[in-house]
């Protein structure tokens, strides 16, 4: 242990040990911005995996429990910040905001519903995304995307939103902006380095 | 006709900005800010009921593991242990659920600091699976949700360049400084006494610590004197006698982080041998130090 040895010389003052102590700061302390051996000195010394349950067993339904009631919170603060019921995808009648609806088919698809992203429902659903006037649009859906394990439906429309348009698709859907991939091959050599740990 | 893309599987980092640096609104403006992302409540005393200081504790130092092994940059740790501090100071939280929320925050953390961000997965591994990517993912929300989405804290590795540049210090020597600087500012994390203290302050004590424990102020005497800690309390506008005692408890801890380590070390060798390897109590106990004023202030 090169740098337990070269800490515990940090305190003592005798000539030869700081000598020691420069010596090996410079081999042990080359990186600067990426971490590296801060441990050594932290009282973490016993050669112990970092994987480790540290407190037993998660309480996974009371953990959904309580997702779900923060989410609601969330979801409650955000209607009122907005003055937008989120949940029905409705301006609420009391709001600060004036809201306006917009056709999805002048939306990005990103910000069209599930549904409409797929392509399927544009006619029975009202075929409408409401945004505020000043232009940002907020739908339940926007609101949402990061949330996991959404329906399947529209974890399709996304996947569609990330493919690249072929000949002959769809042009309801048809992606306006074209990419260079749309017409080159793009290749990727990779020159080897190395990487962290486990990629 | 074929596109190639050169990119190199490397980390590209930007250069120092002097224009960032060495504009002192920058570090004023750091230090106006700074108190925004400080947790609000000593939360050991009124918020939580179930979990400890020291389970605090073992959470800081698994990530900090983790983040080690995982080579990530040196603002993750520190950044996300100000996530969980703002997180617990508001709401109630069980011990079965601290380590999904450390990692939740390593998770954040880590997105808003680095270009390979860690991976949901990889995370949950690290759990030992005690937790799901789906569970992470959720919690994440919740964090996001209680934070107000308010990550771009300052922590106290924002001011360890705006304060090393302002000090006289010997060129060969500046690497070493951040490097224990960074040391210190990671043991400060792992402690809940650091946790109420503004970021400009711990840094400014760690840099103090760093300085006088490599004893560049012994070096030249009549440059340093008495002056370092005054030097270094007017830069961050922080009193001397706070920063004193700052720099002091950083020296405690660190003194009393190493004997821990050393014992465990010595556990773990009389385990491996058993019962006969007694001489290295005495041997380990010699070569520790065991007082603060060891340290050459």
């Amino acid at each position: 242990m090169p740098c337990l040895v070269y800490y515990c010389c940090y305190f003592l003052k005798q000539n030869a040990n700081q000598c020691y102590c420069n010596q090996r700061s410079s081999l042990c302390f080359h990186q600067c911005r990426v971490m590296a051996s801060h441990k050594r000195i932290l009282g973490v010394l016993r050669k112990r995996p970092a994987r480790r349950n540290l407190f037993g067993p998660v309480d996974r339904e009371q953990l959904q429990v309580e997702y779900q009631a923060a989410m609601r919170n969330d979801l409650e603060e955000a209607s009122k910040r907005w003055g937008f019921d989120f949940s029905l995808d409705k301006p609420l009648e009391s709001s600060d905001f004036q809201w306006e609806g917009v056709p999805s088919t002048r939306v990005p698809l990103l910000y069209r519903s599930c549904m409409q992203g797929l392509g399927q429902a544009e006619g029975h659903r009202s075929a409408e995304t409401v945004t505020p006037k000043r232009g940002r649009v907020e739908t339940a859906q926007s609101e949402k995307e990061n949330i996991p394990g959404m329906p399947e439906n529209c974890m399709h429309g996304r996947e569609m939103l990330e493919k690249t348009p072929e000949k002959g698709e769809n042009t309801g859907l048809k992606r306006k902006q074209t990419n260079i991939t749309d017409f080159y091959q793009a290749k990727r050599r990779v020159v080897w380095m190395p990487r962290k740990s486990g990629e | 006709m074929e596109l190639l893309c050169l990119e190199m599987d490397t980390i590209i980092r930007a250069r120092p900005d002097p224009n960032l640096l060495c504009d002192d609104r920058v570090l004023q403006r750091l230090l106006t800010i700074e108190e925004r992302f400080l947790p609000q409540y000593s939360y050991f005393k009124g918020v939580q009921k179930d979990i400890q200081p020291f389970m605090r504790r073992m959470v800081a130092t698994w990530m900090l593991e983790v983040c080690e092994e995982q080579k990530c940059e040196e603002e993750v740790f520190p950044l996300a242990m100000n996530y969980l501090d703002r997180f617990l100071a508001v709401v109630p939280t069980k011990k079965c659920n601290l380590q999904l929320l450390g990692a939740v925050c390593m998770f954040l953390a880590s997105k808003l600091k680095e270009t390979r961000p860690l991976t949901a997965e990889k995370l949950c591994i690290y759990t030992d699976n005690s937790i799901r990517p789906q569970e992470l993912l959720e919690w994440e929300l919740v964090v996001l949700g209680k934070l107000k989405w308010n990550l771009a804290a300052v922590t106290p590795n924002d001011f360890i360049e705006h304060i090393v540049r302002r000090l006289p210090l010997p060129e060969d020597k500046l690497a070493l400084i951040r490097k224990h600087v960074q040391t210190f500012i990671a043991l400060c994390a792992t402690d809940f006494r650091f946790a109420m203290y503004p970021p400009s302050m711990i840094a400014t004590g760690s840099v103090g610590a760093a300085i006088c424990g490599l004893q560049l102020d012994s070096a030249d005497q009549s440059q340093w004197g008495d002056s370092l800690t005054d030097l270094l309390a007017k830069i961050t506008n922080t009193e001397v006698d706070v920063l004193k005692e700052c720099q002091e408890q950083i020296e405690r801890v660190l003194v009393s982080s190493l004997r821990e380590g050393r014992q465990q070390q010595q556990q773990q060798q009389q385990t491996q041998r058993g019962p006969s390897g007694k001489g290295l109590d005495e041997l380990d106990q010699s070569s520790t130090p065991t007082d603060v004023r060891d340290v050459n202030l």
